[in-house]
């Protein structure tokens, strides 16, 4: 992984970028904490934030010529807000007596200030802040400079008078009724460490570094209106504050540039979109200044603008509470580490890998690509948790063993003759589309490992289907039938070991068959195929039925409203997306879109493995998805309707709308468990063969024990959460029961067992009636025991 | 794992008959082996594991060690 490419990524999030007023702000006072504070109503608090980036807030707070105002995002939508007036309030409201500060000493250098207004004294006192001995000249009695210019227009004198006391109050030491000018300039040249002037006037033109204030002379430095040549009077603040950086970083001998670029007022990269904004007018000020409330009101049409798109469309992103940028940082510092906890782990392995950030974030940063592989990389340098994926690896790999996978062309002509005769020949389109049979296998049905364990009975009705459909325009093209895994469980677990083979397998079978076109019924492995077998063309099983016709059930047609959730793995996809709505509408059934449909489709939490790494992740997805309808939802992928189901939400999945299954309302919805999943697998090939090829399945190549196991429904979702499966509880107890290898509890009359199968221990409690067994309790544990 | 001294504990093996002893016994997940005191059969030497323990402290430590 290139991680400093990753780096470059993630520093084009834009989620910590400012407000364009906090980057219009010479002094960049945090806009939105300000107002967010306003809006709670801590006033203190929010002069806290003004005082955290404006010196002598009390005072500037009030004057401040506020170019931030004339560029906030507001002003289309009801007027800028007003940063200025609510300042004003906040220093009568909040403003605190500063705690009386500890003397440091001031032991980094001495410095001289020339001139003791505006710019002079914000100098003074940063650079005393930062540890300089600095004295103040200044040609008149008095501090302040043009700030007695608002006297009775703003400031009161007695105010002015007070804060100017900190100067004094700090140890600043100051020479009234001194001026220094061109010609004695030489001399505090000589004396001083550093000189700033900031006198408003002078009679040489020296040449000033714009960004560092620093002159010709390389110890003088120059800002406030010599510089600027405004009046205005944040610039001056500001420029005294810069200058003070400058100086002490030309005493420090730092950089005079280095990462100063977003100093005074900048461009902010934040391009905040308003199109959604309702407007909301300026509140008016009903005296001089904003009262509480008003204040409160106008600070609340604050947008507090900021990008937060992807966080605010990703469950994920919230319950890890992390942005791409911050994301990054994290799995750098994951990837990098060598010794110590890789504790980025588990937020990785939450990522659904769905693809709705980077549709939606405005820089175009998507994590689904970057997950996985920072995950290929776990798993390369051996540190991905073997746990996060174990089952559904184990699950693929039992989809891609005898127990499932299979591959058979279209029975011959020959091989069917038994059914040629009426009426069988004039009316099922299953038997002509074989009497048809061209022997080339222009398509190969996929239906994928998990439709083809939740919904059965439909494939071999589906297949015939396709036979008779697709033959029926096309006589060229038999239908071959293939059942298998595509392998997404281990791209999703970044498994770089397991993938190539898994992709090897299928492209053989491609070639062996003749390159058919794939139909394809999962979401899933439409975008596996797309990523690691594009060679192959496919087609998805909702676009052969909405051009080749639909399966002819007698169904009453619904008249329900349905929300389509469609599936992430297919966002891109809008042929399906089409088909699917074609099909739902032909149907009889009306569509109520979700607000997150299409390509921003969102996911069921399935994605990824979340619900095989972080169960609770994957309930985050699902209970945001099924808030966003009232209707029930339909789907097309079997595992969204899964999730969705287990959600508590009716699911119907297109092909129980085609085959006209209506969900009985009055029961609660069921998907079949783990186990069932793998044995309907196992059954859906022995039938297939059974129906359509004649071939019998000799050995069945499950075990069989002499025992019966009874699971309760309590015990059922143990087992389910637990990642459990029967046969492997079979094993167990069948063992247990053979060796006398168990626990007994004399007061219960319990048995307890446990066998370690592969990489797990399993435990296992029951009761025995005879060949009955009560299932009590079940848990595991990868840890190895050493029995010695 | 300590606190697994389970005094209370009326499990016996099966095959021997015999009440559980706590006695030190090794544990190992990928880089991490320990010593832990748990109860096992003094004959057959079968090691006593309960729910608690299996899916609190040893799947804390699995997962520390999967994350090492
Ligand atoms: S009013 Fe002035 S100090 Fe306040 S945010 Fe705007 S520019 Fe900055
Ligand atoms: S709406 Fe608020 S955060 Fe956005 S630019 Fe205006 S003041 Fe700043
Ligand atoms: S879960 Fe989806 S939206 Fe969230 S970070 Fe991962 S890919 Fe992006
Ligand atoms: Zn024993």
């Amino acid at each position: 992984m290139d991680l400093d490419k990753l780096l470059e990524i993630g520093n084009e999030c834009i989620h910590s970028e400012p407000p364009v007023c906090v980057a219009s702000c010479p002094v960049h006072m945090d806009v939105i904490a300000f107002t967010s504070e306003i809006e709670k109503g801590d006033f203190a608090k929010a002069y806290k934030i003004m005082e955290n980036k404006i010196p002598f807030s009390r005072l500037i707070g009030k004057i401040c010529d506020h170019p931030c105002e004339s560029k906030c995002v507001r002003k289309d939508v009801g007027g800028s807000i007003k940063i200025s007036e609510l300042e004003k309030t906040v220093i009568d409201l909040g403003y605190d007596a500063p705690k009386k500060a500890m003397l440091l000493p001031k032991t980094k250098g001495n410095i001289a200030v020339i001139g003791g207004g505006l710019s002079g004294i914000v100098t003074a006192v940063e650079l005393d802040k930062k540890g300089y001995q600095v004295t103040i000249y200044e040609k008149s009695s008095r501090l302040g400079g043009s700030l007695w210019d608002y006297e009775g227009k703003g400031l009161d004198s007695s105010i002015i008078e007070e804060e100017l006391l900190l100067i004094s109050k700090k140890g600043i030491s100051v020479f009234f009724n001194t001026e220094v000018n061109e010609e004695n300039l030489q001399t505090y040249i000589e004396k001083y460490d550093a000189i700033y002037l900031g006198t408003g006037y002078w009679s040489k033109e020296y040449d000033i570094n714009p960004d560092t204030y620093q002159s010709d002379i390389a110890s003088l430095f120059i800002g406030g209106k010599i510089q600027s040549k405004n009046n205005s009077v944040i610039h001056c603040v500001s420029s005294g504050k810069r200058a003070a950086v400058s100086i002490d970083r030309y005493i420090t001998k730092t950089s005079m540039l280095a990462s100063r670029e977003r100093e005074g007022i900048f461009e902010t990269k934040l391009n905040y979109k308003i199109d959604t904004v309702k407007p909301i007018d300026v509140v008016k000020k009903t005296s001089s200044i904003y009262f509480e409330n008003e204040a409160k009101k106008e600070a609340k049409r604050c947008l507090k603008c900021q990008c937060n798109e992807c966080i605010d469309a990703c469950v994920h992103m919230q319950r890890f509470n992390v942005t791409p940028d911050s994301y990054i940082r994290n799995i750098n510092h994951n990837e990098r580490i060598i010794l110590g906890t890789h504790s980025a782990n588990e937020m990785i392995n939450s990522c659904t890998q769905c693809g709705l950030c980077k549709e939606v974030c405005p820089v175009g940063i998507g994590m689904k690509d970057i997950i996985h592989d920072t995950r290929e990389s776990m798993v390369e340098r051996g540190k991905m948790p073997l746990s996060a994926h174990d089952f559904a690896l184990k699950d693929m790999s039992f989809s891609n063993s005898d127990y499932f996978s299979m591959v058979r062309k279209q029975p011959s002509k020959e091989d069917s003759k038994s059914l040629f005769y009426y009426p069988q020949i004039a009316f099922c389109g299953y038997t002509r589309g074989l009497y048809k049979g061209s022997g080339k296998t222009g398509f190969l049905f996929y239906p994928g490992c998990q439709l083809s364990a939740t919904h059965t009975d439909y494939i071999g009705d589906i297949y015939k289907h396709l036979v008779g459909a697709i033959k029926d325009k096309d006589a060229q093209n038999d239908v071959g039938l293939y059942l298998g895994c595509c392998g997404a469980p281990a791209d999703w677990a970044g498994r770089v070991d397991l993938m190539p083979q898994s992709v090897e397998k299928i492209l053989n079978v491609w070639k062996e068959m003749g390159e058919p076109t794939f139909i394809l019924a999962c979401s899933s492995c439409t975008s596996t195929f797309e990523k690691y077998l594009p060679m192959i063309k496919t087609v998805s099983l909702w676009e052969v039925f909405d051009k080749y016709g639909l399966p002819e059930v007698a169904i009453k047609k619904g008249k329900k409203e349905l929300s389509i959730h469609d599936a992430c793995a297919t966002r891109h996809d809008t042929q399906i997306h089409k088909s699917v709505r074609s099909i739902v509408k032909t149907l009889g059934y009306s569509i109520e879109e979700l607000e997150f449909s299409k390509d921003k489709a969102k996911c069921c939490g399935y994605g990824g493995l979340v619900s095989c790494a972080n169960k609770e992740q994957a309930d985050d997805f699902v209970n945001d998805r099924i808030t966003e309808s009232e209707q029930d939802i339909l789907v097309y992928c079997a595992m969204c309707k899964d999730a969705i189901v287990k959600g508590n939400k009716r699911a119907y999945h297109l092909l129980d709308i085609i085959y006209g299954n209506e969900i009985d309302q009055a029961v609660p919805q069921k998907m079949p468990t783990l186990s069932d999943r793998q044995n309907n697998r196992k059954r859906l090939k022995k039938q297939l063969l059974k129906e359509i090829w004649n071939e019998e399945v000799k050995s069945d190549l499950s075990n069989t024990y002499d025992f019966t196991l009874n699971i309760s429904d309590e015990i059922n979702e143990i087992i389910e959460k637990r990642f459990i499966l029967v046969s492997d509880i079979e094993q167990v107890i069948h063992n247990s029961i053979k060796q006398k290898e168990r626990f007994f509890n004399p007061e219960t009359s319990d048995y307890l067992a446990r066998l370690r199968i592969q990489n797990v221990t399993y435990w296992v409690k029951y009761e025995e009636n005879g060949s009955d067994i009560v299932l009590k309790d079940v848990y595991s544990h990868r840890m190895q025991i050493v029995e010695e | 794992m300590k606190d697994e001294l389970n005094i209370t504990n009326k499990w016996i093996c099966d095959k021997c008959q015999e009440s559980l002893v706590l006695e030190k016994v090794k544990v190992r997940y990928l880089e991490g082996n320990f010593e832990v005191e748990l109860l096992k059969c003094p004959t057959c030497k079968m090691v006593y594991i309960n729910d608690d323990l299996a899916l609190g402290k040893m799947l804390e430590v699995e997962k520390g060690l999967e994350d090492k």
